[in-house]
């Protein structure tokens, strides 16, 4: 095993992967960028070195300053946690040129499933099913709209490189896909470098159900079941839960076993996710492959959760060359787990990011949940990087039990300085639809009304509040005062 | 409203928390200033009560003297409108980039271009102006 690892991440990913480390005896490096000094995931790692300005590609995603850190601290393994350079084939073999080992998968594994294009022909080749869709030839505008054409609308563009639903874009009419691909275009570019794009038909009432997998560079690969992520904002998940409500013991079977012929058809190591669109529900329900994510993805606490077992200690001894701790017919499910995502973000301005200080910030403890967060009262959240603060897992005996004690834990996670999703994620546990676990990929947008009130008066028990806030002396308030809001001073300031 | 509701006793906890006490009912409340502003937590609602002075910012809009500005701290991607131009109500004017996201600057109302006041690559910081928009 090894004795040093460096985490080439930031953020709630960072510290999730410290905490196994140091369980181990690990001994942790961080590397951070200028914006994140004094940021929980530095505080917590025994070495930490700064890598750069506070623009991504200064730091997270410069490959020479985080092979130089590596090299200077005398690390044997780094663990990408996920974005950055977690799914770069060409960082990975440069890993493995500078004599450490990627925590993930083989770069040539990566190269195999990261390009989606690729890892659709891959699953055609190996009997999975896939969404009908159609690579363009070339990547002109009129290539693209002859592969639009022969798909049919509604569609989606899509982004051959990356994940995260960054550059996706849905296109309804022919009239809005010259606009669709100049942007998705853009935003592809602007994200991996890379603005290969690909079209896919839209599936109207989709779930998105995905199946965590794990490898072993023995041939092994095993499934740890599904965790359905249907609960989404402009394709970036908000929600997941395991088991799905959609899924039944046979379709399970089947999903599962196509998630390991696939796996196994890439020479596929460490942990990923093999992505399905399920239509329908039911023993017979039809699934399509999306695509592999070849990283820890975000979702993963949920897994862990209902199968007891632990993600990133099990990436460790993988890629230290052990064999999988698992046989497929030692893991089973037992319980619900259900995953909200908070971020900085206000859902009532079409969930424009949020920057500022985290003047009060108060995680939940209490049975059954678990938080895994990257920051801390007082914590400045960047412009500069993702909006997400932390993730509520919230495990049940039913998934009724994990609701209630999901919208419990909500009800007592007071995050104030900046606007958040919190509320939203309340009302979304108490939705009717989301009780009778009625969902598809459209909930949050068609349920909108529901889910975001306008903002009225505050409530007489809110202004009681306020009111003991202004008499109490500064010392019982307890939190700073003067804090540069990027709120007020906006939109409306005059010049 | 109308209805009356029975009396809230609130004692500070300290360290932010107050406990709300209506007819023995009990609450507990989270508190703070910041950003001009008092901030309410209860029962996983937030409640932004604006200090006598302070205005919330609302969507993108212009202020009275007819600027442009950005919601948050952002790169300016592109500036899609030049001086002189007429636009409409909902017109991309500016693009910008944040968190990861791509924000488009809409035209609030029809209107002719003043003055661009960013350049492409510039991180703009809010409340600063953009772009200027004269009514016409």
């Amino acid at each position: 095993m090894f004795t040093r690892v460096l985490v080439a991440n930031r953020g709630e990913i960072a510290v999730r992967v410290m905490r196994t480390c140091r369980e181990m005896g690990i001994e942790t490096v961080a590397v951070y960028s200028d914006a994140d000094a004094h940021a929980l995931h530095v505080a917590l790692a025994d070495r930490a070195v700064r890598i750069g300005g506070a623009a991504p590609a200064d730091s997270y995603l410069s490959q020479s300053a985080i092979l130089d850190a590596a090299r200077a601290t005398g690390a044997q393994a780094i663990h990408p946690g996920y974005g950055f350079l977690s799914e770069n084939a060409e960082f990975a073999a440069a890993c493995a040129d500078a004599r450490l080992t990627f925590i993930g998968p083989p770069p040539d594994a990566m190269a195999r499933l990261g390009s989606k294009t690729a890892a659709r022909r891959l699953a055609e080749a190996s009997g999975v099913p896939v969404v009908p869709g159609a690579i363009p030839d070339e990547q002109s505008d009129a290539a693209i709209t002859a592969a639009a054409t022969r798909v049919g609308f509604p569609l989606l563009l899509k982004p051959s490189e990356g994940g995260g639903g960054i550059g996706m874009k849905a296109v309804h009419a022919a009239a809005d896909l010259p606009a669709a691909i100049a942007q998705a275009r853009r935003e592809a570019e602007a994200a991996f470098g890379d603005g290969t794009l690909y079209v896919e038909r839209l599936v109207t009432r989709p779930r998105h159900v995905e199946f965590q997998i794990m490898g072993d560079r023995h041939g092994s690969v095993v499934h740890l079941f599904e965790r359905e992520c249907s609960i989404q904002r402009r394709h970036q998940k908000v929600l997941e839960e395991t088991p799905s409500t959609a899924v039944t013991p046979a379709l399970r079977q089947r999903m599962g076993t196509a998630a390991v012929a696939l796996a196994t058809a890439a020479g596929y190591q460490n942990a990923g996710t093999v992505e399905f669109l399920v239509d329908g529900a039911g023993d017979d329900a039809a699934f399509y492959f999306l695509e592999i994510n070849a990283r820890l993805q975000v979702e993963h606490p949920i897994t862990e959760a209902v199968t007891g077992v632990d993600l990133v200690r099990a990436q460790l001894g993988v890629a230290a060359g052990e064999p999988l701790p698992w046989t497929q017919a030692a893991l089973a499910q037992s319980g619900h787990a259900i995953e909200v995502r908070i971020c900085a973000e206000d859902p009532r301005q079409n969930f424009l990011p949020q920057a500022g200080v985290l003047a009060l910030y108060r995680e939940p403890s209490m049975p059954g949940i678990r938080v895994d967060s990257g920051v801390f009262e007082g914590a400045e959240v960047s412009v500069h990087y993702d909006s997400l603060l932390a993730k509520l897992i919230a495990r049940g005996e039913t998934r009724e039990a994990a609701r209630l004690r999901g919208r419990h834990a909500l009800d007592h996670f007071p995050i104030l300085g900046i606007r958040t999703n919190v509320p939203l994620l309340a009302r979304l546990l108490t939705h009717e639809r989301f009780i009778a676990g009625d969902l598809d990929t459209h909930f949050l947008a068609s349920e909108a009304t529901a889910l975001l009130p306008e903002d009225g008066e505050p409530s007489a028990d809110a202004r009681a509040v306020a009111d003991a806030l202004r008499r109490a002396p500064a010392a019982a308030s307890g939190a700073p005062s003067s804090i540069a809001d990027p709120w007020s001073s906006l939109k409306r300031t005059r010049v | 409203m109308s209805e009356r509701a029975p009396l809230v006793a609130v004692t500070p906890l300290g360290d932010g928390r107050f406990l709300l006490d209506q007819d023995g009912r009990q609450r507990v409340a989270y508190a703070v200033r910041a950003a001009g502003a008092t901030w309410v937590f209860l029962d996983g609602e937030i409640t932004v009560v604006a200090s006598p002075s302070a205005s919330r910012g609302r969507a993108a809009g212009l202020d009275d003297a007819g600027s442009l500005s950005a919601p948050m701290p952002a790169t300016v991607l592109a500036v899609t409108v030049q001086p002189g131009q007429r636009v409409a109500a909902g017109d991309v004017l500016i693009r910008l980039e944040a968190m990861k996201m791509e924000l488009p600057v809409r035209a609030p109302r029809d209107g002719t271009v003043i003055a661009v006041k960013c350049r492409e690559g510039e991180l703009v910081q809010p409340g600063v102006p953009l772009l200027e928009l004269d009514e016409t």
